[in-house]
């Protein structure tokens, strides 16, 4: 059966899906095109993943339908997706750490790679081959896939997806679900060279949080909000702040980063000096942060700065070098050494690191500063109250109490919930925050950042390592480039005088 | 984003289910519900069970194992096990016995704090060789079996002068054992402290997520360390209350209370997997085990049926708090 090139790879109309309590899905009309890569976009809760769940059949829609190639279908499962074309790349990524990537992209379909139950390697790798070939990735196929870096990791989950090819006489349909998100600059450009590539024999659904990516990548870009289509535009010609107002219905504000609030630097003995440290993936970091300063690190992936960071909250090793904190030198043995110390974390991984899910938003606030809720050894429920409700208050976290559990909080007000957890104490001299607006949408961003703003202003000490490079130049007053374990150069970014993304990138590789 | 906490709506959230779900409101009254039920059918098939009689007997049956369990119940709150808990009791039993004629009254707090000890040092070895508990109290178990065998003589050690541990066998009111008003002492104890101060914060961020609460600053290494005491000293208290009930201390005393112990914790719902739970839930978890204990035998089934009992009800409480507590936490 022949189809005509104006038929749409994939249609969806109308698409409904309720939760308890919440309409994820409120009539999404969707079109992806025949060789077209679809950017997908809109803030968290508007209903990208269950949209692209219905896609490939983890969720089944309560009305509307899907047509593939003009041919309405039921997806039921992965399996009836993939018999269709579709397939998907997801975020976390779902390789098993401990096989091989020839062993991976089979999976579940070793076909002659098997024999009498036994794997014939030569085959496998041949099969295998294959798959990557159509990648053009150089990727060995016997090399374990917990030897591969994410980005060729990633590579791997593509040419898996790939194997859809095999159920259906059609050009696949691949969904890649926030692919960015964790990638490097560098690895960001062979991942979009990659997707050029699979739209010369298939269509692409993209899905990311960074409106510049999708409008570089994309021939078209998708918008849904609250779980409705609300618009789509061509990607040429188009601005991040156009797509920016159809996600939130609005105009963004001009100083994302506000700028304008930016501390005034305090000269003098600096609040964090760090000399020398060296730890199993990082060597003699120097590092000076100023009172009321915001320095951002930035490096490609396994620049070793996320390990300085824990390092400086005593999460990660140390082999050399000294810490002072306010010119006194402090021995960061622990956690709790690091907490004594006034210095403050915040995790990447706001889900499992930054946050306990089940306990309440209180609990959550006051996990690091016990004291600031107890008198004597006990825990005064109202001083507790009177505590977390001031602060809820001022950072506006949306919550409908504070015994609500943090888990049923979005993510914006769940990360402003674990930065208040360090201010509770009133004794917070430096904050680490490692990817701060993690997965948070515009909204939440921009609260966050304002937030990182008047903590500057009341002489806290940062130190960011920002989700992008234009985050970094936004809210940093100076950068440290690390690549490979070390700091190799500074670059001062003061406002109305910030350096350019490629000036940064040069530095970082 | 597309983490399962998305599906509620970002910009308002959900006022209307603040609390908790029916499926674990259900799971909280469970023991509860279990216990009622147990009771009603037992008076059913034995008129004579709840005569003032049988239900002292009863309570002090009871008592031994509900302080194991609720002891050992902090552990699992932190998400780990301690199968060491029915070993260090019959050590502690032999202890007991065999220090007595040399400390008198001292014995009794001597052998609580040794038993406290022994478990400090399994949660020290947890901790610092970072062993999963399970396996770090199962060599325990093996150990302390083994040194109450020698330290024994592989024998029952008689107590010819029980003065300092027959206050347990006294009855309050005229009824009320002793030894069951003190395990329920034990339980408020815990419970209040938990309840009254950040420890409770502490023990069930480590055990939902031992990670986020080492980065909170939590102090994760010695609320473990502290759990597995507690659990030691717990035994040690259990094996008080069993050498004052048998005249006698022996080096297998206690060891066929391990699987009624842990059924205790999870029939009470606490979850196996850590951070969701209480020791309330652990007291009612007690009741139900020992109500079964004592039943069994009422309805006509021999003894010999017990183990496979607990061998279902473990597994069968644990699937259902599993399932329930995930729900919540995952879905």
């Amino acid at each position: 059966m022949s189809v005509p090139a104006s038929t749409p790879a994939l249609e969806v109309r109308g698409l409904v899906k309720h939760y308890p309590g919440v309409k994820a899905l409120d009539g999404v009309d969707l079109v992806v095109r025949q060789h077209e890569v679809l950017g997908l976009v809109g803030e968290n809760g508007a209903g990208k993943s269950t949209l692209l769940k219905a896609l490939v059949g983890l969720v089944v829609p309560d009305a509307g339908e899907i047509r593939v190639r003009g041919e309405a279908v039921k997806l039921r499962s992965v399996v009836d997706a993939a018999d269709h074309g579709i397939g998907m790349v997801f975020q976390e990524q779902s390789l098993v750490p401990n096989l091989t990537a020839a062993e991976n992209i089979l999976l579940g379909g070793e076909g002659p790679g098997v024999r009498r139950g036994v794997y014939r390697w030569d085959t496998m790798r041949r099969l295998a081959q294959e798959q990557l070939d159509k990648i053009g990735s150089t990727i060995d196929p016997m090399v374990r896939t917990d030897a591969l870096s994410f980005a060729d990791r990633q590579m791997v989950e593509i040419a898996k997806v790939l194997r859809i090819e095999q159920r259906s006489q059609h050009p696949p349909v691949i969904v890649l679900d926030e692919p960015t998100s964790v990638l490097e600059s560098k690895e960001i450009e062979t991942l979009f060279a990659q997707i050029r590539r699979l739209r010369e024999f298939a269509s692409v659904v993209f899905v990311s949080h960074r409106l510049d990516e999708v409008l570089e990548v994309c021939d078209r870009v998708a918008v849904l909000r609250n779980g409705r289509s609300v618009g789509e535009v061509a990607a040429a010609g188009a601005v991040p702040r156009e797509l920016h107002r159809m996600m939130i219905g609005s105009t963004g504000s001009d100083d994302h980063y506000h700028e304008n609030a930016a501390a005034v630097v305090e000269s003098g003995e600096p609040r964090l000096a760090v000399r020398g440290l060296s730890g199993s993936s990082f060597k003699d970091i120097d590092l000076d942060v100023a009172a009321g300063e915001i320095v951002a690190i930035v490096g490609v992936h396994g620049s070793g700065r996320e390990d300085v960071c824990r390092a400086l909250f005593g999460a990660e090793p140390v082999t050399a070098g000294e810490i002072r904190m306010d010119g006194k030198q402090v021995k960061i043995s622990g956690t709790r050494a690091a907490c004594a110390a006034g210095i403050g974390y915040v995790p990447a991984e706001r889900k499992t690191e930054g946050m306990v899910g089940p306990l309440s938003v209180a609990e959550n606030m006051t996990l690091a500063k016990q004291r600031a809720r107890c008198a004597g050894p006990f825990v005064a429920p109202r001083k507790q109250a009177a505590l977390v409700d001031r602060w809820i208050e001022r950072l506006s976290i949306r919550t409908p109490g504070r015994d609500t559990p943090i888990q049923r909080l979005s993510g914006g007000n769940q990360q402003k919930v674990v930065l208040a957890r360090w201010l509770v104490g009133g004794d917070i001299r430096l904050l680490l925050l490692d990817h701060p607006t993690r997965g948070l949408d515009i909204g939440a961003r921009s609260e966050v950042y304002r937030l990182m703003r008047e903590l500057a202003a009341s002489g806290v000490a940062t130190v960011l390592l920002a989700d992008s490079l234009e985050e970094a130049i936004g809210m940093a007053d100076r950068i440290l480039v690390m690549n490979d374990g070390r700091v190799v150069s500074e670059v001062a970014c003061p406002a109305g005088g910030k350096p350019s993304p490629l000036d940064l990138v040069k530095e970082m590789l | 984003m597309s983490t399962p906490i998305t599906l509620k709506p970002a910009a308002e959230p959900a006022t209307g289910d603040s609390g908790p779900r029916l499926g674990r409101r259900l799971t909280g009254f469970m023991p509860l519900i279990a216990l009622v039920a147990l009771v009603a059918a037992l008076a059913i098939a034995d008129p004579g069970f709840l005569t003032q009689r049988s239900l002292t007997a009863v309570a002090r049956t009871a008592a031994p194992l509900i302080v194991l369990a609720a002891a050992a119940t902090l552990i699992v709150l932190c998400g780990g096990i301690d199968l060491s808990i029915a070993a260090m009791a019959s050590l502690s039993t032999v202890l007991l016995a065999l220090w007595l004629p040399h400390l008198g009254g001292l014995a009794t707090p001597v052998v609580i704090l040794a038993a406290a000890a022994i478990g400090a040092v399994q949660g020290v070895a947890h901790v610092l060789l970072r062993i999963p508990s399970f396996i770090v109290t199962l060599g325990g178990m093996s150990i302390l079996s083994a040194v109450a065998l020698v330290v024994s003589g592989a024998g029952t050690v008689r107590v010819v002068d029980d003065s300092t541990v027959k206050w347990l066998e006294l009855y309050v009111g005229g009824y009320v054992p002793m030894s069951f008003v003190m395990a329920l002492v034990v339980v408020a104890l815990i419970a209040l402290t938990l309840k009254l101060t950040p420890l409770r914060s502490w023990i069930s961020a480590t055990g939902y997520s031992e990670s986020a609460a080492r980065l909170a600053g939590t102090p994760v290494d010695l609320v473990k360390i502290g759990a597995f005491a507690v659990s030691g000293a717990g035994a040690g208290f259990a094996a008080i209350m069993l050498v004052s009930r048998q005249f006698s201390g022996g080096p297998t005393m206690a060891d066929n209370l391990l699987l009624p112990a842990v059924a205790a914790i999870v029939v009470g719902g606490t979850a196996i997997t850590g951070g969701h739970g209480s020791v309330w839930r652990s007291l009612a978890g007690a009741f139900v085990v020992t109500l079964l204990r004592v039943g069994l035998p009422i309805v006509g089934v021999p003894s010999a049926y017990e183990q496979i009992l607990y061998g279902v009800i473990i597994v069968l409480a644990v699937t259902l708090t599993l399932d329930w507590s995930k729900v919540s936490i995952s879905k």
